[in-house]
């Protein structure tokens, strides 16, 4: 069994808003002291394929990243949760990548490694929010696409996957290789990597493959959306008073709080 | 741009919020647009669909309806969707970003060659340009980014709860047809063996009008616990931030924000929650927030117009009594 996780890395999400701020010229958020992290999705979807690994008892694990030079750090991460290899795909090597160019690098890493069973998305980057890379890379590789997916397991040569519905939930049963998005839940929260194994992470080597490993040509990357022009980005305003309800003590305040409740008439 | 296309997924019984919601959005840039609407219903959906659509501004109501689309399979579905854009020239196409949606729209808009933008919260047509304008949050709401479209095809996947329906006109008449589709059931490559559906803690949290939510700062089911009996008492529904849900003490139906369900109560009671901006994402309709924090520098103050400063251990309980003694003096 082979399992591919796509790993993004992002601005840390959990940058207070305080503390956000946008740079209007180049359309990008400043990253100030904020840290990069692996976007949250994907480490439920790194866990998912995890899991899935310690059920069967054997299988390979490769992560993918697209990103720049320091993205071998979220890499590296990934190692010491015991991937079995992490590959960079060299971000720099191709200016001005949308969802359709990182479908298509990740696409062509995948059919460099050995056939994967299943590649594993998060529903979603952390920054942007694209909500796209999952799909349209299954529909490069001409595999099915599952959405929100929370939890795998092998049923014979078929894969049972519990994905979260609108109503709550659903098991599809998908014919292998296929392509999932995966998003959170209480069984698939990312494990915490062993003090030996970060040790061993830190010394392995990181490949990172370009165009010329790839053989494709950054030309070649564009998709239609690339034909949006990209006109704004900015902190959209807010001016909420917040009304602090006092009191010597919790009855007091309970008290203000049912008087709040009575004038909104919601009691 | 002209050519609209409200892409509809049949669900059991009536038509619902979301499919009301992508038919609105689709009629607001098509008036912008000085174009027109055609509601695609994919799978055997209520009849009454058809009139509801109408109602909601499509002057086009394209049945799908073939065996195959019995009930949602991934495959078949974008399969249907491909050929009935097609067919009908479809230059923006509308779906929710539902679980369907989201998996539909990336496959849908590699298949026709369309840009594809997700969790759109407005999408605005130039009537002189045939441009289209869409505005989609990102970095988990703390900012907006804004797209402009010249060129068709486009599908927009559009986040739930973010426009508001167009007044529904009852009687509308539509230009009603069927659709016929070439599908071979051989394309499917998944099937759904299970359908479970989560009971919410009261109303379906889209559509409660009170809503009491906790976080991570309630430590455990005990506390939801309280928030139960507390939303009992108001007539509402129990919600939860991600971190809550992420340790098992509700389901994961419960989440609200950015990547769970969107709200508009006339009260969002937040608990226990610091008000991350991918939490607020989805409390944006709410009429009144109000929170209860022990720390006063919680984000979430910024958001509520109201807030008690306060361990909810000893608040709820007394807020339970103080709701029970207004309800005994009002004699209800
Ligand atoms: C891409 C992305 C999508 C996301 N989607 C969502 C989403 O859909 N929904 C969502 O909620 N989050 C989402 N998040 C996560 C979000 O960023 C926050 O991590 C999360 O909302 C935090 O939950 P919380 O407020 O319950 O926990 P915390 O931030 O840990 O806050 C707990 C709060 O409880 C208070 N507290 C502690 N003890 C008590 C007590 N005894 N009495 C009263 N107050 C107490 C603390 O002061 C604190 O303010 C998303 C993040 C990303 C990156
Ligand atoms: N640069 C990248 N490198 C690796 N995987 C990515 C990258 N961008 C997106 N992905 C994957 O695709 C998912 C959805 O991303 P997006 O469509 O950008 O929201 C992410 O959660 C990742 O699993």
């Amino acid at each position: 069994m082979h399992l591919v996780v796509c790993l993004k890395q992002i601005l840390d999400p959990e940058l207070p808003p305080g503390e956000f701020r946008v740079d209007a010229q180049k359309k990008e958020a400043v990253r100030g002291s904020a840290s990069l992290v692996i976007s949250v999705f994907d480490e439920n979807a790194l866990e998912t394929a995890l899991q899935l690994r310690d059920a069967a008892g054997q299988g390979k694990i490769t992560a993918l990243c697209v990103g720049p030079e320091s993205a071998v750090d979220a890499l590296r991460r990934a190692l010491s949760l015991r991937v079995d290899e992490a590959i960079r795909i060299r971000e720099e090597e191709f200016p001005a990548l949308d969802g359709f160019g990182t479908a298509r690098l990740l696409a062509a890493a995948v059919r460099k490694l050995e056939p994967a069973d299943l590649v594993f998305c998060g529903r979603e980057a952390g920054d942007w929010h694209g909500a796209m890379v999952g799909g349209l890379l299954a529909g490069e590789l001409q595999r099915p696409f599952v959405s929100l997916v929370a939890g795998a397991q092998r049923a014979g040569e078929k894969y049972a996957l519990r994905r979260q519905t609108d109503e709550g939930w659903e098991t599809v049963e998908c014919a292998a290789p296929a392509v999932v998005s995966v998003t959170n839940d209480d069984a698939n929260q990312p494990r915490i990597p062993k003090v030996k194994d970060n040790m061993m992470a830190f010394r392995r080597q990181i490949p990172a493959w370009g165009a010329a490993e790839l053989g494709v040509a950054a030309a070649s990357l564009a998709g239609p959306n690339a034909a949006l022009e990209f006109a704004s980005l900015y902190v959209p305003k807010s001016e909420r008073q917040c009304q602090v309800l006092g009191g010597e003590n919790a009855e007091e305040k309970a008290a203000q709080m049912a008087k709040k409740l009575a004038e909104i008439q919601v009691l | 741009m002209k050519n609209v296309v409200a892409l509809l997924i049949a669900a059991p019984g009536s038509l619902r919020r979301t499919e009301a919601e992508v038919l609105s959005a689709a009629r607001r840039l098509a008036d912008g647009l000085g174009g027109r609407v055609t509601a695609v219903i994919l799978g055997a959906a209520d009849e009454s669909w058809t009139a509801d659509a109408a109602a909601y501004g499509a002057e086009r109501v394209a049945r799908v309806e073939h065996a195959a689309l019995g009930s949602y399979q991934a495959e078949l579905a974008v399969e249907a969707a491909r050929q009935a854009c097609l067919a009908l020239q479809a230059e923006v196409c509308f779906v929710p970003s539902s679980t369907y949606g989201l998996e539909l729209a990336p496959v849908l808009a590699q298949k026709l060659g369309a840009a594809v933008v997700a969790d759109v919260t407005a999408a605005a047509g130039d009537a002189a340009t045939g441009a289209v304008k869409i505005t989609k949050p990102v970095y988990g709401g703390k900012a907006n980014s804004e797209l402009i479209a010249r060129q068709a095809p486009l599908v927009l996947a559009m986040r739930s709860r973010a426009v508001a329906p167009v007044e529904k006109k009852a009687g509308a008449a539509a230009e009603v047809m069927k659709l016929d589709v070439q599908l071979d059931a051989a394309l499917a490559k998944s099937t759904i063996v299970e359908r479970k559906t989560e009971a919410a803690g009261g109303a379906r949290l889209e559509d409660a009008r009170i809503i009491v939510s906790g976080g991570r700062g309630l430590g455990g089911r005990e506390g939801f616990a309280l928030l139960e009996e507390l939303a009992g008492l108001l007539g509402g529904s129990v919600g939860a931030s991600r971190a809550a849900c992420d340790q098992g003490w509700v389901p994961a139906s419960w989440q609200i924000g950015q990547t769970g369900k969107k709200v508009a109560p006339e009260l969002y009671l937040a608990v226990g929650i610091s008000g991350a901006s991918q939490h607020l994402v989805g409390i944006g309709g709410a009429k009144h927030i109000v929170a209860v924090n022990k720390d006063e520098k919680a984000p979430i103050f910024q958001a509520a117009e109201a807030g008690v400063v306060e361990d909810f251990k000893t608040f709820i309980p007394a807020l339970i009594q103080a709701v029970k003694k207004h309800k005994a003096a009002e004699g209800k």
